[in-house]
């Protein structure tokens, strides 16, 4: 018996060793919009028929709220155990070192995978020059309307208001005693920062100066100037009340429910209003969001696909980002999910063309600006400073000026800290 | 025992202490000695949130204990249900804050929440009240709702003490001739007294720590209106991502909880009690 024992030893030893070489690689996923329903049926799509083509390689979602994507993100990075493949604030993630440089894997890729991202959307996942992100997808942004509630108020879906004049008279025409012509965003994250980004520029005006290490909010008068506009449509009654507490999720169920009847949002919004609302269906249209310059710029979020630094499997995580950001996954997050492409080999896409409102978007988006904006500590000020900043001028308009030159100095001192 | 100690307590206290000393940013760091909390002790936005830690806390302690106590003397009265009621009111105790802070966050939504319909149908106000996009009723709001989850756990402590109170006492109050209100002041207050001291102790302590209701509910806003130290120290921490400096409000935070801690065990020592 006892010369039985090394024998079952090494065949247990076998055993578990062959057991343990036919377990598959796990790699995690983490953005924040593997929660929004829009997008599920994609990316179930996408990990099915990945792991089909892949069977050593097995993908699991991280299924996390919008607003604890970053913080749990940071946590997981922080012990060094942070999901393989994420997309998060790209440049702050890298100053933080918590991403990997990716320009290993994508100088080795063909030519012809590489043309198929300008340079200028490139430039969006870069860090010091290095590429830390593959762009997956964007969302342009523009004014959504309410065509119905357009037409009911006598106004002409055919002529959407140009500058910031037109817009005040359109309104003023769409706000009643229960309803609103829009909402501002006041909600404790940088989509409040976003839209206000977009209207200082409307203005000619600049948030930044170009090497982001001053803060012109106040400094830069058309800035200000837009801003009062902007922040003051509550206070001339043609936005819905309670901004402090209104962001993308309370806005769009604003505009589901026709309580508001135009909205600065992207191509995204069109499906959660949908989503929220069928009957809104068909029933939106598009214009670029007015101006008092021209050729202002509107704004795109880009959504790259990142690997962390302690990520154990680089190159099956690399894998994994270039599958899911092949042509088919591409068209199939801007039908199902309303996402539009990154790609510019996609926009002659029949796919793509064939819807009406993407290719607008896609029209708008030909004179935007990259967001998140480059700066390491710009998911902290974005979310929180510019935000505060925002509340405060909404609870006390009289003090707008003031508030927001305190904010030119408390972000001007940060950015130089960096 | 102590190692176990040293493992859940001493190791992460002064792992904590050591990053507040340390210039954090993401997985790199540089030794700094005191600056961080030269920087939090010199920034406005500590002591306004002290400010709001201090108040928010006085306001529902006191809330906390005034209703608990009256709940619980309403109870003790009751001669039928008087276990359903207890079970009942416990429920809002027995909910996870952030689940409780969910729900109400919900309820109290300007457009579409139950809290306007109803007032509204009831013709109390004529439009939405943003419960939670302006300072004070932001404020108002969250220390409702954490009154809403705290009373449960005095009520319950109180339930206990005047169980213990001798029912003789009473019988020898009632027949010098005293009433309601004198039974309560010379009978009840003074033998709950140690009672609702060790209570009020323990509810300061998990108050002014108390981080969930008011993280789900307003983040800290609006404008940094409900911005208690727990919420500062998770916006620098995670928002911030400057560890160095959370850690530092963390340590001073430990020190308020640990000077009203040290009260409450001097209070309750087994010596003072035997006196």
């Amino acid at each position: 018996m006892r010369s039985l024992n090394p024998l079952a030893a090494a065949v247990i030893a076998c055993l578990a060793f062959s057991a343990s070489a036919q377990q598959p690689i796990v790699l995690q996923w983490q953005t924040a919009n593997l929660t929004e329903s829009q997008y599920e049926p994609v990316w179930k799509a996408t990990i099915a028929e990945f792991e089909k083509e892949n069977p050593g390689v097995r993908i699991e979602p991280v299924l996390v709220a919008r607003k604890d994507h970053w913080t749990k993100f940071v946590a997981a990075a922080q012990a060094k155990k942070a999901p393989c493949i994420v997309t998060v604030d790209l440049t702050t993630a890298a100053y933080n070192g918590y991403l990997m440089p990716l320009d290993k894997y994508w100088n080795a890729e063909p030519a012809e995978f590489r043309r198929a991202w300008s340079d200028a959307m490139l430039s969006a996942s870069k860090w010091k020059g290095q590429l830390y992100g593959l762009p997956i997808w964007g969302g342009t942004y523009a004014e959504i309307y309410n065509r119905d509630l357009v037409t009911k108020a006598g106004l002409d879906p055919a002529k959407p208001p140009k500058s910031w004049n037109d817009y005040m008279v359109w309104a003023k025409k769409l706000s009643g005693s229960d309803h609103w012509a829009t909402a501002v965003l006041g909600g404790k994250t940088d989509t409040t920062t976003r839209l206000l980004l977009m209207w200082i520029w409307s203005n000619g005006g600049e948030a930044f100066n170009a090497d982001m290490t001053e803060a012109t909010f106040a400094k830069n008068p058309k800035s200000l100037e837009a801003i009062k506009f902007y922040l003051g449509l509550v206070k001339d009654g043609v936005a819905a009340p309670a901004p402090t507490t209104t962001n993308y999720l309370e806005q769009t169920n604003l505009f589901a429910q026709q309580k508001i009847a135009t909205m600065r949002n992207a191509y995204w919004a069109l499906a959660k209003v949908s989503g929220d609302n069928p009957a809104m269906k068909g029933r939106m249209f598009v214009a670029p969001g007015p101006a008092n310059v021209p050729n202002a710029p509107t704004l795109t979020s880009v959504a790259a696909s990142s690997i962390s630094a302690s990520c154990p499997y680089p190159e099956q995580a690399w894998k994994f980002i270039k599958f899911d950001a092949g042509k088919k996954w591409t068209v199939e997050r801007a039908k199902v999910a309303n996402w539009m492409p990154t790609r510019n080999d996609m926009a002659d896409d029949p796919a793509i063309k064939s819807d009406p409102l993407l290719a607008q978007f896609v029209q708008i988006g030909n004179n935007a600006r990259s967001y998140p904006l480059p700066s390491p500590i710009w998911a902290e000020i974005a979310a929180n400073d510019i935000v505060d900043a925002v509340q405060k001028a909404l609870l006390a308009p009289e003090k707008t000026e003031e508030i927001f030159t305190d904010l030119d100095a408390r972000l001007t001192k940060k950015l130089k800290d960096v | 025992m102590f190692l176990f100690l040293c493992a859940v307590v001493l190791f992460p206290l002064a792992h904590a202490f050591w990053t507040s000393l340390l210039r954090v940013r993401g997985l790199s760091s540089r030794f700094v000695g005191a600056e961080n909390y030269q920087h939090v002790l010199t920034d406005d936005a500590f002591w306004h949130s002290l400010g709001v830690s201090l108040t928010f806390t006085v306001a529902c302690v006191v809330l906390h204990i005034g209703i608990g106590l009256a709940m619980a003397l309403l109870i003790d009265e009751l001669r039928f249900a008087r276990t359903a009621l207890r079970i009942a009111f416990l429920t809002p105790w027995m909910v996870a804050p952030a689940v409780g802070a969910t729900i109400w966050l919900w309820l109290l939504e300007p457009q579409f929440g139950v809290v306007n319909y109803l007032l509204q149908a009831a013709g109390i106000v004529s439009g939405p009240i943003a419960w939670l996009g302006t300072p004070t009723l932001a404020f108002a709001s969250v220390a409702a709702v954490d009154v809403w989850r705290g009373v449960p756990f005095v009520m319950l402590l109180m339930l206990a003490g005047l169980a213990t109170i001798p029912r003789e006492q009473y019988e020898a109050a009632a027949i010098d001739g005293a009433g309601g209100w004198q039974r309560f002041r010379y009978v009840t207050l003074p033998n709950l007294r140690y009672l609702l001291i060790v209570a009020s102790t323990l509810d300061i302590i998990n108050t002014i720590r108390h981080y969930d209701i008011i993280g789900v509910m307003t983040a800290g806003g609006p404008a940094g209106a409900t911005e208690v130290l727990p919420v500062l120290l998770y916006n620098t921490a995670f928002r911030g991502n400057r560890f160095g400096e959370a850690a530092a409000i963390g340590v001073l935070l430990l020190l308020i909880v640990l000077a009203f801690s040290i009260f409450h065990i001097r209070l309750t020592r087994p010596d003072r009690g035997a006196r």
